[in-house]
């Protein structure tokens, strides 16, 4: 499979009048797969949000060039095929809501895209299935969780028939449940519609889940592989400011006091695998 | 709970007036305003007063939901008849002391009057009350739409405000956030004189500006991420059309006005 979207030697910062601001992305390359489920993390300020916002032309690099599906963000042209194929679902569920009804908001993006009305409502009415959100379609935003406000967001991108979506902290303001349906809609999408997810976060577990995880620092990549080639890196990933899977991090410490567990243990299923058969059978 | 208000005044329920078309709900509204500005008579004015019986009644709004909404505006109504009546010198004087007089045609006038403005309320208040404001919105951007010729942006300001009616419930939400964070603080509401309790909600106006400037700058990139630009080119999922109630509406309101002329004509004026 070909690349999807590709970063060439990308540098970036924000621009401030009469200030002199750091270099956010320096030098940076990366590719991403159609049909991929990665995952990007980092702490604060590592440059994973900025990442999102040049993948959709919402900012242009000050040198190197990005290719979505083979266009260049910095054409004006193409900005708003790039948009319909790149969506993208922020931290704050309240600040991507725009209708005051669930249904009216899902048909935003189709409608700015001048989609006929029939099939604006036959995707509507899809793109809130999927999402499981279909009975709420009648709801005022407001009245909804956090998590059923994000799955909404989550059709309004999808109702656009996009290529691809980046979500950016998700889950980040949402309570256990709301990020255990967000979590499961998202690979949902990946594995049943082969939309290609960049899913930017800070938690660990969520992570784990992608088949890719590349790991930032300082606007340079850190680490990019398999969840269990990123994670056995526990030294690494430490001086990044970054924790370890709570699993990795116990099987580490066993295996420091001598118990034979395997390196790569990612979950607590793993793990508790790992455990019992350390235990002799009676 | 805070999260129970509803946005505007639309009251829930299944009626003709409800289905009817927003835009022609604004359009009989409007006509409803001239009409009633027509009637010289009691004649034609108890025709006016019927039309809005008769559409609050098909509206199946209760009753006192309109007296409600005359209640903020008895003031002025009141105002009105007593000006009315003290300044209109006409047919017999009923009483009068000093400079002072009180004339049968005052005290006409002063009824006129205050029925007339009744009607008016409780009529732009069955448009609103039927209909949802994202919907009058809709209706007004569509009906103002030929002043595109113009350069006004009527699509631009029909989006603000359906942002802005959006955004009424998060930001009360926000509020009741911000006083709590501060009353945790030690802050102060209840107290203190006018002035104190004016100066009292300036903690809780700074953080909620400065969160509604950063919401709208996220909601601008949510935005554009959703391929928004503009009202070129731009498609609606729900289609607004015309059916055989709107038109019937329209023919009882033109006969109204007709019959309003009429009666006019033959019973003469009192005002």
């Amino acid at each position: 499979m070909g690349n999807f979207i590709e970063f060439q030697n990308v540098t970036f910062r924000y621009e401030v009048e009469g200030e002199e601001t750091p270099e956010t992305l320096r030098d940076f390359s990366i590719s991403f797969q159609k049909g991929d489920f990665v995952a990007v993390l980092g702490h604060n300020g590592c440059g994973k949000s900025t990442l999102a916002k040049l993948c959709n032309a919402i900012e242009l690099p000050q040198r190197g060039r990005i290719l979505v599906n083979g266009l260049d963000t910095a054409d004006e042209e193409n900005v708003l095929t790039i948009r319909q194929q790149v969506g993208m679902v922020f931290q704050n569920p309240d600040n991507q809501i725009v209708a005051t009804i669930v249904e009216d908001d899902v048909a935003f993006g189709p409608e700015n895209l001048g989609v006929l009305p029939a099939e604006i409502r036959q995707r509507v009415d899809d793109a809130l299935k999927s999402v499981g959100m279909y009975d709420f379609r009648f709801f005022e935003p407001h009245k909804l969780s956090g998590g059923q406000k994000q799955r909404v967001a989550i059709a309004g991108i999808i109702a656009m028939q996009p290529e691809c979506i980046i979500l950016d902290e998700p889950t980040a303001m949402l309570d256990p449940q709301g990020r255990k349906d967000v979590m499961k809609t998202v690979k949902m999408l990946n594995r049943d519609f082969g939309i290609t997810v960049i899913f930017i976060t800070h938690y660990m577990d969520e992570a784990v889940q992608a088949n890719r995880v590349v790991v930032m620092n300082e606007g340079k990549i850190l680490l990019d592989g398999t969840p269990k080639d990123v994670f056995t890196q526990t030294k690494l990933l430490e001086d990044a400011g970054l924790e370890v899977p709570q699993a990795t991090q116990l099987a580490a410490l066993l295996r420091a006091d001598g118990y034979d567990v395997p390196k790569d243990i990612l979950d607590m299923d793993e793990l508790y695998d790992a455990v019992t058969a350390l235990v002799p059978h009676p | 709970m805070i999260t129970d208000i509803t946005i505007g005044q639309y009251y829930k329920t299944e009626s003709l007036v409800h289905r009817l078309d927003a835009r022609m709900k604004i359009i009989l509204t409007i006509l409803f305003v001239v009409i009633i500005f027509l009637c010289k008579n009691y004649l034609s004015l108890a025709l006016m007063a019927l039309l809005t019986v008769v559409s609050i009644l098909l509206s199946k709004v209760p009753f006192k939901m309109f007296l409600k909404s005359i209640k903020p505006l008895l003031l002025i109504i009141l105002i009105t008849a007593v000006l009315n009546i003290f300044y209109i010198h006409k047919g017999e004087v009923l009483f009068s002391w000093w400079k002072i007089s009180v004339t049968t045609g005052g005290l006409s006038t002063a009824l006129f009057m205050a029925v007339r403005i009744i009607c008016l309320i409780m009529s732009s208040s069955i448009l609103t009350y039927t209909t949802v404001p994202t919907l009058l919105t809709d209706a007004i951007e569509r009906l103002l739409s030929p002043l595109k010729v113009f350069h006004i942006q009527v699509h631009t300001l029909a989006m603000m405000m359906t942002l802005a009616l959006r955004f009424i419930p998060t930001l009360i939400e926000e509020i009741e956030r911000i006083t709590n964070a501060q009353k945790a603080r030690g802050a102060d509401f209840e107290s203190g004189s006018f002035l104190q309790r004016v100066k009292a909600m300036i903690p809780i106006l700074i953080p909620l500006f400065v969160s509604a400037f950063r919401r709208a700058y996220e909601l601008s990139f949510a935005m554009s991420c959703r391929c928004y630009h503009g009202g070129e080119g731009r498609t609606r999922m729900k289609q607004m059309r015309l059916r055989w109630p709107d038109f019937l509406a329209l023919g009882l309101f033109i006969c109204v006005m007709a019959g309003v002329i009429l009666l006019n004509h033959f019973f003469g004026a009192v005002i």
